[in-house]
Order: C-alpha cells, then structure tokens, then sequence
C-alpha cells in the first residue's frame, strides 16, 4: 500500500540552516495496518508523514504509494492523489475559524461537481456516525478541543479516503479523549482502511491492536516491530 | 439562499440598474433643450462664441476671446485661458488644416 | 454540470469574505468612493464638453480680432469688406460687445449690441428681440431677470450708466428661457446703435469680426490670408475655441483629481499592500487548503472571485451613485469645482452624455489591478508544498 525506499529529506539544503530530517528511510506499510510512527519529537515523524502523504517531495529515494510512484508526479497529480487516497488529521486540527463544523467538514470537496446539497448530506452523516449531530451547525471556534478533533476526524473522512494519517493526534487531549480518538481509528481501520499516526504517546503505541510500530531517531529509522 | 445566487442576484440587480439608467440617459437626450435648435440658432444669430460657465470675473466669461487681460495670445493658437495657457502647448501651425472632429447633431 | 464546482468555490468565497466584514466591507467603500469621484468627474466633464461641442459648432466660422501693441482693441469695419475679398469667405459681420458691471449686484453683464434681425419665431425667447435700430429696448437673460435686487420681467425697466455718466433705460421686451441659459443667462441684447451710445464706441469700429467660410476645409487657409493681410490681427478658428473648452474641463477635472490624490493613494498603498504580501493567516488558510485537497487551480480561482466580488461590487455601486450624483443631483459636490462660480449661474440641467471609452478604461484600470494583486501573491502560497500545516 505505501511502500518508501531510501528515503531522504532535506531542509535547506546548501545553506547553513540545512537539516537531514529524514535519512535513509525505507519502510512498507501494508493494507489495512494500523501503523504508528514513533519517536522523539524532532526524530522526522512528522516529515515523514508527509512525504507519505504528497504534501511534500523527497530529496532523493522513491515513494509508492498504491503501486504508484508518487514522489516525481507533477504538482497536479500529487494534489490528485492526496485529495482521493488520504484523510489528514493535523496536529493543530487546522479548521478554518469563522465558519461552520459542516462547512469545514465539506471543504475537501468542494471543488468538485457535487451539488453541496449532497456533499452536506455526507458531512452530516459522518459527523452524526461521530458524534456530532448536536454540532453541525456549530461554529468551529466555539468547540472544545475534543468536539474539534471529531470535526477534524469528519473533514479527513468526506474523501472516504483509504488511508488516515494523523499527526499527533492525542497531543491536546486528555486520557479520555484520546482514548476515545483511538477506538474510532480502530473502528475505521476494522472497516479496511489503513491508520498511519505518528506520535510519541505509549497510550497510543501500547495498543494491542497496533500492527506496526516503526521507531525513529535523528531522521533514522530504528526499529520496525511488526506484530 | 446560496450564497452564490444571492451574489448573482445582487449583480444583475445592479447591471438591471445600469441598463435602466442607459435608457433613461436615452430618454432624457432626445428630450434633452441642449439639442433644440432655437439654442443654436441663438448661438448662429447673436455670434456667441461662449459658455456662461464662469460671469465671476470678465477674464473668464469668454475664455476663447483675446482680450486686454488675456495671459498668452501671442504665439498663433494658443489658448487664451489661464491657467490652461500656460499648461497646453498651441498646436503645431502645420497641423492647423486638419480640423477637430465636431460631432454632429445628436448623441 | 460542470459550473457546480466554481459555484461551490464562489459560496466558499463569499463565505470568507463575511468571515472578515469590516476589513472587507471597508476596503469595498474605498473602491467605490474611488471610482465614485473618478467616474463623477469623467460625466460632469464628458457631459460639458459634449455640449461645448454641439452649441459652439454653431458659433462663427473665425472671429477676426484688432491688436495694437499686442493687446485687444476696437477694429475698423472697413476691413469688412477687404476680408469679404478673401477667396471662400461668405460673409462679414460685424460684433458689438463687452461687459457691463452691475455693483448693486455685484455681477457682470455681457451686452450685446445687434445690426441685424433674427430670432423671430425662437421659442425659447419670450417677448421678442429689439430690432436692429430700435432704442431704448432689451431682451435680457432670464437670468438677469431673476437676478436682479428688484424682480424684473416682461415690460419693466433696466438702467444701465452709459459712459458719459447718464442713465439710460431699457424697455424688457424679450427674455431668452432658462433652457438657453448656458449661452444666454447673462446676456443683454440692445440695437447696436443704443450699445455705441452705451459705451461711447466711435462710428467705423466694432468690437471684433465674425468672419464666416461655408467651406469647413477652407477655415485655416482663410485664417491664415486674413492674417498676412493684416498683421495686426488676430484670428480665432471655431475650432480653437471648442479645444478652448475640451482644455477648460481637461484642466478642472485635473485638479478636482489632485484635490483627491489622497484618497487615491491611500487605495494605491491599500491595493500596494495586498498585492506585496500575504498576512500568516492567508498562507496557512491556503495551506490547508490544499493540504486537504484542493488544486493550485482551485486556490487561484477562489482568489480570483475574491478579487472579483470586491472590486465589481464597487466598480457597478460607484458607477449608479456618480450616475445619480451627476445627472439627478445635478453634481452637487464637484459643481464648484468643475462648472464655475459665479453670481449669474444658468440653472442648466446637464445632458447625461456617457463615454463608454472612459468608462471601460477606468474599468481597466481599476478591476483589473485588483484582481491581479488579489491573485498574484496567493500564487506563490498556492504553488509551494503544503507541508508548512504540518509544523507549527
Ligand atoms: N520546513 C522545515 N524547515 C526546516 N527544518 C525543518 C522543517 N520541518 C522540519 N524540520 C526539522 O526537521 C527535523 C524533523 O522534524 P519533524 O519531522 O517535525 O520531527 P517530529 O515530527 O518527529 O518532531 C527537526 O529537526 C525539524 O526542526
Ligand atoms: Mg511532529
């Protein structure tokens, strides 16, 4: 499903502010896996979660991502792949403030020939399956931190992508929620779509139902426990 | 509403106001007294050669005509108003056989 | 259909354009009041110009002045018939006129003394006009006639000092209408022998020729033989007097747009501003974007409707108020400026002439730009890796 070979990633390369962020990298994350990226912070989870996830280019070393070469595309294709294979869910959450939990939620796919009638029919639905249906209307700003992660999780599911990345998704939430964050990646990834998170949260990695576990350090990867 | 269509609405609304004003532009020109022709014909008969735009001061009553206090009326052409005198150049003397376009009757 | 997605992407548009209301809606009441003036100024000043145009185009072919020593003087009307010599010339009269200043009502008159008949069946003249050698009638303005301290109409009496310091008095028998008051409102039309007693003009003289050539093509040539004949004359071609007045408004509407340089540059420095970079809050609003999935292209275009509601918004709402402004209010704020004071003012409605030149020019000028400095920054935000939401 997402395979990487000798991935390497470089920040301003050739200035004195180069970092070697990711080195050497070659990992494979299989269909229907519940991966976690683990690691210190600044180890290159995060970048390597985007690489993964077309939002950026390696430096040198290929990435597949569904038997597809993906790390040379053209910027068209790379916006194609990432609009109809991934659902992201930042760190941050990243909503757009001033408007509504639905509206965020159907943003991905506006830009299509759906009439939003329907695309607010999907939203609608996917937030009720989380949760949400006292919220749709809801502006995002006014949301506690848990509300706005389910918001997130909704906004990452209207592609109905195949694969979830998350990047650190339990970092500003309690036990509780981040329990309860976990139970609905197991829930999805039982309905055949592959998890990749990346966090430093042993809450997260201590799961019994995590399959791979690949461990980072300095950009390196460490150790890959399949279980 | 969309909010698409209410932009849409608010657009045609204004290109509707515009198009009535076109007309209504229209209307008041073939009505308008300026294209009457008593008016040039009291321009033809009485020799006007002005506006009665300014009657503030003599010097700008009939700013085409020389006058003892006109500011620029040596050099051929040049107009008599200041301050435009001093700004506009008096056209080329080789070019005073070609003739301004004067619009013709109507708008 | 395949307009639903651009639809979608205006709906997100006008979405975030609400999100920010004051800071929008400001910067749409800059534009208008921008393309209110400008646009103001193109119709009160097209709108005079077309009608200097169509009236003067009736005036005198060329107008012969005297000078001596450079300055204006009276001209002898033996030359008359010298000039009705000159090849193309169809005819010499002679004009007598000057102004007269009325100090109880601090106004200027122009008098008009007249040799000839005319204006018989005018409608627009009330009364009649005096007739060539009649005395001691006037046909008036209706301006004079309503300016003067005591109302005067049909039938009463104007004095006017003569010269020679005795009061002469004028039977009103004619009032030129209020519809004629751009050329007429301070006119007073007397016999061309009550004028020269008026103002002590010798016999053989009048205050200038009007010269006229039924042959457009021939004005110039005609012009210029008048002048080698008689170096101390001075010809004044029709035509230079309509450039007289296309530079009159040229130069007041140059200075009502001076007046309003400030505000201009303020929308300059506010459109400067857009075009020269983005605030953090737009990038990472275009990095989410398209983190999430939506194309360099779909970015751009939403940028483009922003640009576009903006500036077309204020573009149609400044052109209908300058409309309303000039041609139903009769200009009211830029009339000082760009008509004229005076005491005497014809109360003239003006012909709503419009320049569609002008007009799409100042479209041009100003939509446009907008629109690309809306576009223009967001395009290296939308075309750079949209990793950057993933950090900080
Ligand atoms: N855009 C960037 N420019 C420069 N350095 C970066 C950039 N993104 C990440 N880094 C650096 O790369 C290293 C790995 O970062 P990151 O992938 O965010 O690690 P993690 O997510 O494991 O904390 C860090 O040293 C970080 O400072
Ligand atoms: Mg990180």
């Amino acid at each position: 499903m997402i395979k990487t070979e000798n991935v390497t990633k470089y920040f301003n390369r050739g200035n004195p502010d180069e970092v070697l962020a990711v080195n050497d990298v070659s990992i494979e994350v299989k269909e229907g896996d519940f991966a976690v990226f683990k690691g210190p912070s600044g180890s290159g989870k995060t970048t390597l979660l985007s690489l993964i996830g077309c939002m950026s280019r390696p430096t040198s070393g290929r990435v597949i991502v569904e038997d597809r070469d993906v790390s040379r595309l053209p910027e068209r294709f790379m916006t194609e792949v990432r609009r109809n294979t991934f659902g992201f869910i930042f760190q941050q959450f990243h909503l757009i403030k001033g408007i509504s939990v639905c509206d965020n939620v159907m943003l991905p796919v506006l830009p299509t020939d759906i009439k939003p009638s329907k695309l607010r029919k999907s939203a609608v639905r996917i937030l009720e399956n989380l949760g949400m249906s006292g919220r749709i209307d809801f502006p995002v700003q006014k949301l506690s931190g848990g509300e706005q992660q389910r918001t997130a999780i909704a906004r990452a599911l209207i592609n109905n992508p195949d694969i979830i990345l998350a990047d650190e998704p339990t970092a500003h939430l309690d036990t509780h929620l981040s329990e309860e964050f976990l139970s609905i990646m197991r829930n999805l990834q039982q309905q055949g779509k592959t998890i990749v998170i990346a966090t430093h949260d042993p809450l997260v990695y201590d799961k019994d139902y995590v399959s791979l576990i690949i461990e980072m350090r300095d950009g390196r990867v460490r150790e890959i426990i399949r279980n | 509403m969309r909010r698409s269509t209410m932009f849409f609405v608010f657009t045609a609304i204004n290109l509707v106001i515009m198009a009535l004003l076109y007309i209504q532009s229209h209307i008041s020109l073939s009505e308008h007294h300026i294209l009457r022709k008593d008016i040039k014909e009291i321009v033809k008969t009485l020799h006007l050669t002005d506006m009665v735009l300014a009657t503030d001061a003599r010097y700008t009553r009939n700013p085409t005509q020389a006058d003892l206090f006109s500011a620029f009326q040596d050099y051929p052409g040049s107009i008599e108003h200041f301050p435009t005198g001093s700004v506009i150049p008096p056209p080329d003397m080789d070019s005073m056989g070609k003739l301004i376009e004067i619009k013709t009757d109507g708008p | 259909m395949a307009l639903e997605k651009h639809i979608n992407i205006l709906d997100y548009t006008l979405q975030s354009l609400l999100r920010r209301k004051f800071k929008n809606i400001g910067i749409i009441m800059v534009f208008t009041l921008v393309i209110f003036t400008v646009s103001s100024i193109i119709f009160l000043s097209y709108s005079l110009r077309q009608e200097a145009h169509l009236l003067l185009k009736n005036s005198p072919e060329i107008v012969v002045q005297k000078m001596r020593a450079g300055r204006h003087e009276l001209i002898s009307t033996w030359l008359m018939t010298e000039i009705r010599g000159i090849p193309g010339v169809s005819d010499v009269e002679p004009r007598y006129w000057g102004y007269y200043y009325d100090s109880g009502v601090k106004a200027n008159y122009t008098i008009l003394g007249i040799g000839a008949s005319g204006l018989e069946n005018n409608k627009v003249v009330s009364g009649r006009m005096p007739s060539p050698h009649e005395k001691n009638v006037a046909a008036i303005g209706r301006g004079i006639a309503d300016v003067r301290v005591i109302k005067k109409d049909l039938g009463s009496i104007l004095y006017l000092q003569a010269a020679d310091n005795k009061w002469m008095n004028f039977n009103i028998v004619g009032i030129f209408e209020s519809d004629s008051g751009i050329m007429t409102a301070d006119l007073i039309v007397i016999s061309k022998e009550d004028f020269k007693a008026l103002v002590s003009m010798p016999d053989d003289t009048a205050t200038d020729l009007a010269v006229h050539v039924s042959n457009e093509a021939e004005i110039p040539t005609v012009a210029r033989k008048i002048k080698e004949q008689f170096p101390d004359s001075r010809p004044i071609l029709r035509d230079e007097i309509i450039r007289t007045y296309d530079a009159v408004f040229g130069w007041r509407s140059g200075l009502i747009i001076t007046l309003f340089m400030g505000a201009l540059i303020a929308f300059i420095i506010l459109a400067w501003d857009k075009a020269t970079g983005l605030s953090a809050e737009e990038k990472q609003e275009i990095g989410i974007l398209k983190a999430i999935g939506w194309e360099t292209s779909d970015v751009l275009e939403m940028k483009f409707w922003e640009g576009l509601v903006i500036s077309l918004t204020s573009f149609m709402c400044g052109i209908i108020l300058a409309y309303i402004h000039i041609f139903f209010m009769g200009a009211s704020l830029l009339a000082p400026a760009l008509k004229g004071w005076s005491v005497i003012y014809p109360e003239f409605r003006l012909a709503p002439f419009i320049d569609f030149y002008q007009i799409a020019i100042l479209m041009s000028l100003t939509v446009v730009p907008y629109i690309a400095s809306t576009i223009i920054p967001s395009w290296k935000a939308s075309i750079t890796d949209p990793d950057i939401v993933m950090r900080g």
